[in-house]
């Protein structure tokens, strides 16, 4: 055990009913991370709607690494570092576009889509023919796989299948994923950065409903009496593996789009596809909103408003959070607008909720860094030993509100950061 | 070059003045009264974009690095997404500006475009925006603005602005004051 582990095991109570500040500010741990979080686990890279042809591409991160994601001429997709192998520049300087290959600008090696040294100037006279095209490709991201349009990539060769990672929680992604044959599509990118610690960023996601009635005050009408009282039809879900996701159970009495409190037109729009995705998703599932959720580590989601945004982190106090709208992609072109727009005032950095949330991490971030405050624990207990099953339903259950998510999320990093060299 | 009214820059110059002042000193009533009814206020995204494909530079616009109609804008609101947006700042519950921001716009290069047929006039201007909220949260951001105004009165109203932000990821933890 290195002095690492035991910062480690301190950060997180055996049964994360707390944790101690320096989680959000310790160097060491961050550092740590990059490695064993960011270096093994499922990130997303965006979405196969986002490379709609071949020489598609655009650029996003892998933990703290710029990442080029791109679409071979064989309409396969392909992620790299971007940086070219002969002295490391940055390779691919534009957001996302499409290119027939991608050329260094510090020498002009020059690679094609799916990696492959094509040319470097010189090989013949100055490299006398011996430079290996093979061996000096761009260095690939070991695994890339895409579950139902969403793409993720993985540093970890050995890593398990996306789908052994998803676990449970695929079955919950499926309701916005799976529910229309023609599957969904991601727009945006909003992009902006916080000086907040990652994690304190994805624990919001992955289940902090306890939050909303106070954070997000200034948007909710209801009175302030029963916004700590524990909602009659919504459950806080861990499926497994540090995964989470909070869900309304929608009443028999309602539609959809009656509980989503969308416009007339929306709601036209999903009783029309309710027949499908009851095909598709059988007869639990289409009553079920996802309201917010994450994917281990970084993957967060706000379905109720489209939102669909991954943290990338910038540092122990620094993140960069990308926000993206994702809408079926078959829906009517007015119908994405009203969904979009909505987000759009919600979330993002000028979202009515979302700014408040940002002042938030921020003020967590900055506030227990301190030598005084690192000295004391922080809580994590709400509903603790109260965990249940519901019928029908993937995974442990809380009340909405609960700690159960981010208990889970904190418990699984423990146990990625304490795996040792993979 | 076309010669430039010197009444209108000077009206342009005055009302421009007023609404940075009116915004700084979080007079949103007043501020609103001179918003159109049929206001569109957009801030796109921007993306780092390749010039590769240009081969006729006279066709080059910033709009190329703008987020299309389908994407995903930054701010959106018509006139009552925009009355939503002060109502919560007056709320006393929206955190982010709460004790307020101080804030300094500074509006300059202020270029009046081409007259529209409704009688409107189109104007460029730069923005220099600071905010602070202690030692710890101070940013700026500088943008271009293109709006619609509309003559109205011996005054005009702003019928439409697009503020196009010089930076591709925004910084400084959100964007919680009106732009």
């Amino acid at each position: 055990m290195d002095a690492r582990h035991d910062l480690i095991e301190r950060s997180v109570a055996p049964d994360a009913s707390w944790i101690r500040p320096d989680i959000f500010s310790d160097e060491a741990l961050y550092r740590l991370e990059q490695e064993r979080i960011f270096g093994r686990c499922w990130l997303l890279l965006g979405h196969e709607s986002q490379l709609p042809e071949p020489g598609s591409f655009f650029r996003t991160h892998m933990g703290e690494e710029p990442i080029l994601v791109t679409r071979t001429l064989e309409g396969e997709v392909r992620a790299f570092l971007n940086l070219c192998r002969h002295r490391g520049a940055q390779l691919c300087h534009e957001d996302r576009g499409v290119a027939k290959s991608f050329n260094c600008r510090y020498h002009g090696w020059a690679y094609a889509c799916d990696g492959k040294l094509l040319a470097a100037p010189g090989e013949q006279q100055l490299y006398y023919g011996e430079l290996d095209r093979e061996e000096w490709g761009l260095i690939r991201v070991a695994q890339v796989e895409s579950y139902k349009g969403l793409v993720f990539g993985n540093f970890d060769p050995d890593a398990p299948p996306l789908a052994d990672y998803l676990g449970n929680m695929a079955w919950y992604l499926d309701i916005l994923l799976d529910r229309r044959a023609g599957g969904t599509e991601l727009l945006g990118v909003q992009r902006w950065r916080i000086p907040a610690n990652w994690k304190i960023v994805a624990e919001n996601h992955v289940g902090d409903e306890y939050h909303v009635g106070f954070t997000h005050g200034s948007q909710l009408t209801r009175p302030i009496e029963s916004r700590a009282a524990p909602a009659p039809l919504a459950r806080e879900i861990r499926p497994e593996l540090g995964h989470g996701i909070g869900v309304d159970i929608i009443p028999e009495d309602l539609s959809p789009g009656e509980r989503g409190g969308f416009d007339e037109e929306v709601n036209e729009y999903l009783r029309s596809i309710a027949g499908e995705m009851t095909e598709r998703l059988g007869e639990m599932r289409p009553r079920l909103f996802p309201i917010h959720g994450l994917v281990f580590p970084t993957l967060g989601m706000v379905p109720i408003l489209n939102s669909i945004r991954v943290v990338h982190p910038k540092g122990p106090n620094e993140i960069e959070l990308w926000s993206y709208c994702m809408v079926d992609r078959d829906a009517p072109k007015r119908v994405k607008e009203i969904l979009v727009q909505r987000s759009v005032s919600a979330f993002g950095p000028a979202g009515s909720f979302e700014q408040d949330d940002s002042a938030n991490w921020t003020g967590v971030t900055r506030n227990t860094a301190g030598h005084q405050a690192r000295k004391h624990r922080l809580n994590l207990s709400m509903g603790l030993g109260h965990e249940g099953e519901v019928d029908g339903l993937r995974g442990e259950v809380g009340l909405t509100a609960s700690d159960i998510n981010q208990r889970g999320f904190y418990l699984r990093w423990v146990q990625e950061m304490t795996g040792g060299p993979a | 070059m076309t010669l430039v009214d010197a009444q209108l820059l000077a009206d342009l110059h005055y009302w421009y003045a007023r609404e940075a002042r009116l915004l700084d000193e979080r007079r949103y009533d007043l501020w609103l009264e001179t918003v159109d009814a049929a206001i569109r206020y957009q801030v796109p995204t921007r993306y780092f974009t390749a010039q590769a494909d240009i081969t006729d530079f006279g066709a080059w616009t910033v709009d190329r690095e703008l987020a299309q109609a389908s994407d995903v804008l930054l701010i959106d609101d018509d006139h009552a997404g925009i009355s939503k947006r002060i109502e919560r700042l007056q709320s006393g519950m929206a955190w982010a500006e709460m004790p307020p921001s101080i804030t300094r716009r500074i509006v300059s290069n202020i270029e009046p475009g081409e007259a529209q047929e409704d009688g409107g006039i189109e104007v460029f201007s730069a923005l220099l925006a600071f905010k602070s909220r202690g030692p710890d949260e101070r940013s700026f951001l500088t943008a271009q603005r293109r709006d619609l105004l509309l003559p109205a009165d011996g005054d005009f109203r702003l019928r439409r602005r697009l503020v196009i932000i010089d930076d591709t990821v925004l910084m400084g933890e959100n964007l919680s004051i009106v732009l």
